[in-house]
């Protein structure tokens, strides 16, 4: 018995304006963003929002390879299992793995080898377990994309970030990043996997008909949407960090005794603070911490972090001692409450603040000098 | 599953015992302090209703999806509704990849007792045609990271998702055969029964086991609870034992907390509009 209501199934997929139906010219991508260590429990853990998927993805190891006998003494093995939440589509999928899903497991695995060093992990294995909870056409894309920005959040050194993203062709059209539709009804689908270092492809299918000249123009769409899809991952895993680093900075600023700590007090030379002074410029210290970008403009000479620290701190004090702000807790604890709070408020502004956008192209300059600095895990050698 | 005592140290075992028996826990909550509850629901555009729950650390993402089919002999006119566990890998070290254990499938059906036993939904409104096709829920409930008191997160998962369903209408054709009418609706919900484990070492009964607490644990057992302050279901697992009065005592305390709970979590604001 079919469910009652039936998905569309006519070819129509492009508007009267010559748009496609969400509105998208044909070589742009879906809305796209990601997010990772969302799953407390693993290694590393990732979270894309690709269109209408939504896809977990989860590193478990190195560790032991069970069943004993899958070891290899030579190099570690890569297991990857891709699987669809039952309610992720349309009509209802049955839980147990189908052979469509082993077979993106097995396809993802082999874009994702090339990149890893699994001959450091010799009679160990290393698991990506990837979840799809909502689909929305091209999982096996944007499932490859978390999978690797999962691996770079547990840490695991790899040559290159991978980034997944497809091309097709609905009505005679070439297209990038086909919705569920325009893979449905359409007349070819050309998933990719690229590899971001040499720009190399570690996954490609192809079903449909296409002459090779679309085929030339869907692979140029392909790396130019991949190139997008890469700076975003580039963020959330540096995003990860610096949220890492403002927690450390609060904590070690609350001790007391961090190296930076003491530079202050030289370079201001001032006496002894009492310690409501001391949370209060914390507090200010992390305001500006979240203003880094900002200030890194002002700072372009300084590059390195520990500069980028520095000279955020040299900004508090001197609005501190301006007396521009007079925000002063009575004890650690609820100073530590309103450093919080007052980083989420001064997020919120920059996010909002027309000025990022104007900054936008240097702060871009900016990530791309830092590139080498980010401890994400990705492009190590 | 891999055996539990590898993941605790006896270190940190001794020190929740220890703890428990002073009355006091490892993450500073009371014995019957229950976690902070945090639900999203609807965030799933092709399930008919889904929900987000996270119960501390721990989270369970619950779907629904539906399907026309036939009733069972002895209940023709009323629907049927399933729920279905997956302990997926991507939440614990634990946890494997493959069908779903025994210790799934005890959850999954200590869900589905709770609701089916506490006249929760109304399956007579999901019958279609009499003795011959009337909607299946599938519950589908996704543990997503385990931190302890799984059975308690998917009991909410499950209530949630199914308060968050818009199933689509349906109405015979000519030829007696079901059809959209091209309507969505809520179900019809009587009912919000609530889950409330407890966990047990020696003789400290506490609620809401998280993680570290649920390793050392002699043994646990969950309540089912409606809001006619009644216990629906049982379930006790693990190897403690448990006196009749411990029993009765537990059951009172599990009504009090489901009271608090239900009040706190408000579960009909997820109730979506009809289309």
């Amino acid at each position: 018995m079919p469910i009652l209501v039936p998905e569309p199934h006519d070819e129509i997929c492009f508007r009267e304006d010559g748009k496609r139906l969400d509105g998208r010219a044909v070589d742009e991508l879906r809305p796209f963003s990601c997010e990772v260590g969302v799953i407390k429990n693993a290694q590393g853990s990732a979270l894309v929002r690709h269109g209408g998927n939504l896809i977990y993805a989860a590193i478990y190891g190195p560790r032991e390879v069970h069943p004993r006998h899958l070891a290899r003494p030579d190099k570690g093995i890569l297991r990857v299992y891709y699987r669809m939440a039952t309610f992720s589509v349309h009509e209802r999928k049955s839980p147990a793995p189908n052979r469509r899903e082993n077979e993106i497991s097995k396809v993802i695995r082999e874009a994702l080898e090339p990149v890893l060093f699994l001959e450091a992990y010799p009679d160990s294995q290393i698991e990506i377990y990837i979840e799809v909870i909502a689909a929305d056409g091209g999982t096996r894309c944007a499932s490859t994309t978390a999978a690797s920005l999962a691996l770079a959040d547990a840490g695991i050194p790899m040559k290159s970030m991978v980034v997944g993203v497809a091309a097709g062709k609905a009505q005679g059209r070439v297209l990038l990043d086909l919705g569920d539709k325009e893979d449905k009804v359409g007349q070819a689908d050309i998933p990719c996997v690229v590899v971001m270092k040499d720009k190399s492809i570690s996954l490609l299918q192809f079903d449909g008909e296409m002459s090779l000249e679309e085929m030339k123009t869907g692979f140029e769409y392909v790396l130019k949407g991949a190139e997008i899809i890469y700076q975003k991952q580039l963020e959330a895993l540096r995003e990860k960090y610096n949220k890492i680093t403002r927690e450390a900075e609060i904590e070690d600023s609350a001790v007391g005794n961090l190296p930076q700590n003491e530079q202050k007090s030289i370079n201001e030379s001032q006496n002894a603070q009492d310690s409501l002074q001391n949370t209060s410029q914390i507090d200010e210290q992390m305001k500006v911490q979240n203003e880094k970008q900002e200030i890194n403009n002002d700072h372009k000479a300084e590059p390195s972090p520990l500069m980028e620290n520095s000279s955020a701190i040299n900004e508090s004090q001197k609005e501190v001692e301006k007396g521009e702000v007079e925000e002063k807790s009575k004890d650690e604890k609820s100073s530590e409450e309103n450093i919080i709070k007052s980083s989420e408020q001064s997020a919120n502004s920059t996010d909002d603040s027309p000025k990022q956008g104007e900054n936008q192209s240097s702060q871009e300059e900016q990530q791309l000098n830092t590139e080498n600095d980010s401890p994400s895990g990705d492009d190590q050698e | 599953m891999m055996d539990i005592n590898e993941v605790v140290s006896n270190l940190e075992k001794n020190y929740i015992l220890k703890l428990l028996k002073q009355g006091k826990r490892i993450d500073g909550r009371g014995l019957f302090e229950y976690r902070d509850v945090k639900i999203k629901t609807g965030f799933i555009p092709k399930a008919e209703g889904s929900a987000d729950v996270f119960l501390g650390d721990t989270r369970v993402m619950c779907g629904v999806k539906y399907d026309i089919g036939t009733p069972f002999s002895d209940n023709p006119d009323k629907g049927v509704c399933t729920v279905m566990s997956e302990y997926l890998p991507i939440a614990s070290p634990m946890f494997e990849p493959g069908r779903p254990d025994e210790v799934a499938i005890q959850l999954a059906r200590v869900v589905d007792r709770g609701i089916r036993h506490t006249n929760c939904i109304d399956y007579k409104k999901l019958c279609i045609k009499e003795g011959e096709y009337v909607y299946i829920l599938f519950v589908d409930c996704y543990m997503m990271d385990y931190f302890g008191n799984l059975t308690d997160a998917s009991a909410i998962a499950a209530i949630a998702a199914l308060l968050n369903t818009n199933l689509p209408g349906a109405k015979l054709n000519e030829e007696g055969v079901p059809e959209w009418d091209g309507t969505y609706s809520p179900l019809t919900i009587y009912e919000i029964p609530l889950s409330i484990s407890f966990g047990k070492v020696g003789n400290v009964i506490f609620v809401d086991p998280n993680l570290s607490e649920e390793m050392v644990l002699d043994g646990s057992i969950a309540f089912a609870v409606d809001e006619k302050k009644q216990v629906t279901s049982i379930q006790k697992y693990g190897n403690a034992t448990w006196s009749v009065e411990e029993i009765l005592d537990t059951s009172k305390k599990a009504i009090e907390i489901a009271d608090e709970l239900r009040a706190k979590l408000n579960l009909r604001q997820h109730v979506p509009q009809p289309k």
